[in-house]
């Protein structure tokens, strides 16, 4: 089974995660992406910058 | 293994949980919302969504629950590591180009997509999107595959 309720669980450390944060050239919305070629959540354009 | 896959979705069962898997049909900024801050994943179309029911259950709410984030595009919601309603998450899910199942995590808690929590019979497998279809690492003895077709519809009256 799963682990909920037991004692076996892999913990993922959070700093395996590391989002960049970008600001949106056509909307300006500033957000934290992760992986490859973030998108803008608000406008869905790729057209982003790191800041 | 190869298993066609285009507009319907892919039932895999063991004995007592399953994985729903589709494809998204479009790209989208898909959000997780982690304790305390948002991280947002770019999603490209033809990326797999993959439900995992680790105590079985009714297929609908799997497919509803894969409409919800690709064709709605829902944030996900990630719990924090031992918080209490994880164990009363019967459906994850995850989207990405390629997914891993584990038995080894705990329901709702971490945002890594590349993995998604399973029962114990689908722990080990990986899916990984390719034209077409969906590739499948291995399947373990007892466990079944078959296409699925399923629509929400509403009529107003």
């Amino acid at each position: 089974m799963c682990s909920v309720g037991g004692p076996m669980d892999i913990d993922i450390p959070p700093d395996r995660i590391k989002p960049k944060s970008y600001r949106c050239n056509e909307c300006s919305e500033r957000f934290k992406g992760i992986g490859k070629n973030p998108i803008c959540p608000s406008c869905q354009s790729e057209d982003v910058t790191e800041i | 293994m190869i298993f066609p896959l285009d507009d319907e979705f892919l039932l895999i069962s063991g004995k007592h949980s399953f994985l729903l898997v589709a494809k998204t049909r479009t790209r989208f900024a898909l959000c997780l919302e982690i304790p305390a801050d948002e991280y947002v994943q770019r999603v490209d179309s033809g990326d797999l969504v993959v439900v995992s029911a680790p105590d079985g259950g009714s297929v609908e709410p799997a497919v509803m629950l894969i409409e919800l984030v690709r064709t709605y595009h829902m944030p996900l919601l990630v719990l924090k590591k031992g918080h209490p309603g994880s164990k009363r998450i019967t459906r994850v899910i995850s989207v990405a180009p390629e997914i891993s199942t584990s038995c080894s995590i705990q329901r709702g808690t971490h945002p890594e997509q590349h993995l998604v929590c399973s029962s114990d019979e689908l722990a080990g497998l990986t899916l990984t999107s390719i034209d077409g279809g969906v590739r499948i690492s291995t399947i373990p003895s007892g466990v079944s595959l078959k296409a699925v077709k399923c629509w929400i519809t509403t009529e107003f009256s």
